[in-house]
């Protein structure tokens, strides 16, 4: 099944029991919030808030989209019980097929039911949600996706970045300086002087907002990668203000440019990692220019935390999948990578054929050769299934030598100033490391000094096996 | 009733009594609470010592509120935004980086 825009989406949780509409006013400022992260934390369904207070009727607010695997699954079109292995092995297969975007005529667009230019432009007219105690101000982008574009390369990037309102005319963000927008920008519109056109979309097809979560490689459009997950092309029309494209169905549309010369400031912000650890900076300025929006618009957002919320869900699949492919491409013999949602991007799972501390080093220097986003990675066996963290933990304890199978790696100008345990001043230089555990059996050990895992399934023969299991009723047992 | 504002500092440390140019969040309750403004203005440390001023809430970078407020008297509306190039600072750690290519 594919969902059209996010209305539809919302309908089909409705008949699976994934979503709570909430009749009874809500504000705005905390207790939406409150609420969202309270569910996820509940591992329970997605919030629809049908009234807000201090807005007219309509204006409405939802929390937590692809906050669960189940929810993943049935964005995907598949059967709510999904196996989590089995959501990536199909996600890894569709991405093969790109599907292109088609073009709507203006007319045809949803998003442009309403349409606000300059003066009219007002953000305070939506119920941008203040999240958390304490944060720099009202997010309305959280589970939003933002497009910029290469004139050069004619690529076009989509990425999951937060902004908040800085006041009716302008948002203030912080994508990270190592991300693809700050690629673009900095190539292309800082040493021209040039505003960099931008648009923020919110309440797209929930696999768009997916999507924009994954690390793609640069020129890589994630339209075509939507239309490849929904195996069919996604719907987007032309800005009004600029010639990016955005997606038809969206919810809301906000306009406008970077400016190379101005800045604002953002944060903090409670983020991804689940800490609210000191990003306050000067961001990036958006100054918007138009908005549009479908009648009775609904906010998406989430109440973003420790995890599991939507961001650690999505992160782990779309990064899970981003990672094998480089890792592959870089020759290393990679069967399986998993990204647990309780590691928020920062711990990796990454199973191969033949382990050893030459192939745990080039998985870190995979990990660490630009942008680094990881700071631990656990190298295992295929006999060990990463999916199972139980398994993963088992073999760290037991496999990984203390003394020679520990490698890491220091780097400046290219960390995740996300990550909580980084001092200020480590942040303000992007400096930071990542480790390696080698939790393989040394290649070299011959086959008869291999210690024998102690399973059922591998220190019994085939026959003991197969009688325990044929006698196992017959032993009492049920 | 005083109006109520809150501002970010990096460290509670760093806040210094007397005049300066400050970011502001009106705390006014409505639709428009933390609409952001640009101001020059006094703050001090005792919300009574100047007559006619409002109360200022101060937050750390990490979000940490000072359990004490200051006062605040704004002297002056200023533009929106400041001048400065985005990432300002963080750009030139990365440009030291040849190899960066997200």
């Amino acid at each position: 099944m594919t969902f059209k825009d996010h209305r539809d989406f919302i309908e089909t949780l409705k008949k699976t029991g994934d979503l709570i509409e909430v009749t009874k006013e809500v504000d705005w400022d905390i207790e939406a919030g409150a609420i969202g992260r309270r569910m996820y934390e509940m591992g329970g369904p997605s919030i629809w808030f049908k009234k807000v207070k201090d807005y007219p009727e309509g204006y409405t607010l939802y929390n937590g989209s692809l906050g669960t695997w189940r929810r993943v699954a049935i964005s995907l079109g598949l059967p709510p019980e999904t196996p989590v292995r089995e959501i990536y092995r199909i996600y890894e297969e569709r991405l093969e097929k790109p599907v292109a975007p088609i073009i709507l005529e203006k007319k045809k667009a949803p998003c442009k039911e309403n349409i606000l230019f300059d003066d009219q432009v007002d953000l305070y007219r939506f119920p941008a949600p203040m999240i958390h105690e304490g944060d720099g101000g009202r997010y309305i982008g959280t589970w939003d996706l933002v497009v910029t574009k290469d004139p050069e390369m004619g690529w076009t990037n989509w990425g999951m970045y937060r902004f908040m309102v800085h006041n009716k005319r302008w948002l203030a963000g912080w994508p990270q300086p190592t991300s693809q927008l700050a690629y673009q920008l900095k190539k292309y519109y800082l040493p021209r002087n040039q505003p960099m056109p931008v648009a923020l979309v919110i309440g797209a097809d929930p696999i768009a907002h997916m999507v924009a979560t994954a690390p793609l490689r640069l020129g890589e459009d994630e339209a075509n990668f939507t239309g490849a997950l929904r195996k069919k092309p996604i719907e987007l029309v032309k800005c009004e203000t600029s010639d990016l494209f955005v997606p038809a169905h969206s919810e809301i549309v906000i306009e406008g440019e970077i400016p190379m010369d101005q800045i604002v400031p953002d944060g903090p912000f409670g983020e991804y990692p689940g800490y609210r650890s000191g990003t306050m900076a000067e961001g990036v300025g958006f100054r918007v220019k138009a908005i549009t929006y479908r009648d009775n618009p609904i906010l998406t957002m989430i109440a973003l935390g420790v995890p599991i919320d939507d961001s650690s869900i999505a992160a782990s699949l779309t990064a899970g999948i981003a990672m094998k492919r480089g890792l592959q491409h870089r020759g290393i013999p990679v069967v399986d990578v998993f990204v647990p949602p309780e590691g928020v991007t920062h711990l990796i799972y990454v199973s191969v054929k033949k382990g050893g501390s030459q192939v745990t080093q080039e998985v870190l220097e995979y990990f660490t050769a630009r942008r680094v986003m990881v700071s631990k990675v656990i190298v295992l066996d295929e006999d060990v299934d990463i999916f199972d963290s139980g398994q993963v933990l088992h073999a760290f304890a037991t496999k990984c030598h203390p003394g020679r199978g520990i490698w890491v790696e220091h780097y400046e100008g290219r960390a995740n100033s996300l990550t909580p345990c980084y001092s200020p001043k480590e942040r303000a230089r992007l400096k930071g490391a990542s480790v390696a555990f080698d939790t393989t059996w040394p290649p070299e050990w011959p086959q008869e000094i291999v210690p024998i895992k102690a399973s059922f399934k591998t220190i019994y023969s085939k026959e003991i096996q197969e009688k325990i299991n044929q006698n196992w009723k017959s032993y009492g047992f049920k | 009733m005083k109006k109520e504002y809150q501002t970010f500092v990096r460290q509670f440390k760093d806040l210094k009594e007397g005049k300066q140019n400050l970011f502001i969040k009106d705390l006014t309750p409505g639709p428009r609470k933390y609409d952001t403004r640009y101001v020059r203005a006094e703050i001090f440390r005792d919300p009574g010592k100047i007559k006619n001023s409002e109360i200022l809430r101060i937050r750390s970078e990490s979000g940490v509120l000072l359990p004490q407020p200051w006062g605040i008297k704004i002297f002056e509306e200023l533009p929106e935004s400041v001048p400065g190039q985005p990432w300002e600072d963080v750009f030139k750690a990365v440009e030291k980086n040849e190899n960066l290519k997200p």
